[in-house]
């Protein structure tokens, strides 16, 4: 049950990083010179993501 | 075969365990632990770092060598990117305070990358008091800048029919203590997973090995070729640790200034 839980919690953390990350790679694509605040915009919102889904694999294994 | 699999999933309880933190002395509540240790040896490294900085930069402005310019490097980087970036005009007056968060947050996530040391900030004991650091340090700023009843108010944005401001002023208050709860969870669940994924490959790797040497046969044998991608896997994790530990304390010093950005704006 723990493992199924983690993989529904993963399936949301993985929607949310591919959109950022495509997001960004658009935008970088579209305006190269903005790369760095960008870079920091991008590793804050994962940061988010990821840390629910860790937060998911906690709580799963303990 | 299938007790190998058996074995592995012994072990993997073993390894969780041993990731929480154990008393030297007293109890978990109160007492020096396991952690506390890890932690004061990364403090007593990053002192170190600094005072040999400081004596390598003694009567000259130029930084010579790996440790002065190393240590100028990610001082500037905390400055420019983070207190720069975020803060404004204000970054001179917290930019201590952000550059202090940011190493100790920083060395000890990495005293926890070599093997058999564990990481300082791996419990919720130690990243929670950091994050309660942080926490207060925002709070009284904005209480500095605009007064306590001025900073209890200008949680809720102005300009809003009383009765929704009301509720717009209960949520914020709810959010703002969330921001000490995530701080805190955040940092220790990175150090945590990480650490148990890294386990978990190197108790595969040998596992499997051992296996096979106890037991020659070609289903162990083929387990036992699989214990280099193990390998190869625990050394990628490994690389991407290292790589997170550094992420985490940027995010961790980040999110601090930026909530001291957010307490001293004037009305939003």
């Amino acid at each position: 049950m723990n493992v199924i839980g983690y993989g529904l919690c993963v399936i949301g953390a993985a929607l949310g990083i591919g959109l950022a990350s495509s997001a960004v790679a658009n935008s970088m694509a579209r305006q190269p010179e903005v790369q760095g605040r960008l870079f920091t915009v991008f590793i804050l919102a994962s940061a988010f993501i990821e840390a629910l889904c860790l937060i998911g694999f906690v709580v799963a294994i303990m | 075969m299938g007790d190998a699999f058996q074995q592995v999933s012994g072990e993997m309880g073993e390894l969780i365990e041993s990731f929480f933190t154990t008393p030297i002395f007293g109890n978990s509540t109160v007492g020096f632990t396991v952690t506390t240790f890890w932690f004061l040896i990364a403090c007593i490294i990053m002192l170190t770092v600094f005072f040999s900085y400081k004596k390598s930069m003694e009567g000259q402005l130029v930084p010579h060598g790996f440790l002065a310019n190393g240590v100028e490097y990610l001082v500037e980087y905390v400055r420019d990117d983070v207190c720069k970036g975020n803060l404004g005009d204000t970054w001179k007056e917290h930019f201590p305070f952000l550059a202090t968060l940011f190493f100790m947050v920083m060395f000890g996530d990495y005293v926890g990358m070599l093997p058999t040391w564990k990481a300082g900030t791996g419990t919720t004991g130690i990243t929670g008091a950091l994050a309660l650091m942080s926490f207060l340090y925002f709070i009284v700023v904005g209480m500095k800048k605009k007064g306590v009843f001025g900073y209890i108010k200008s949680l809720a944005p102005t300009g809003l029919p009383a009765p929704i401001a009301a509720v717009v002023w209960v949520i914020e208050i709810f959010s703002t203590f969330l921001r000490l709860i995530t701080l805190a969870v955040r940092l220790f669940c990175n150090m945590f997973a990480g650490h148990v994924a890294m386990g978990v490959f190197a108790i595969m790797t040998t596992t499997f090995i051992h296996n096979m040497l106890a037991n020659l046969t070609p289903a162990s044998m083929g387990l036992g070729a699989m214990s280099i991608l193990w390998m190869v896997l625990l050394v990628l994790i490994y690389v991407v640790e290292l790589l997170v530990a550094f992420i985490q304390a940027y995010i961790f010093t980040l999110l601090s200034a930026v909530y001291i950005q957010l307490a001293e704006a004037e009305g939003h």
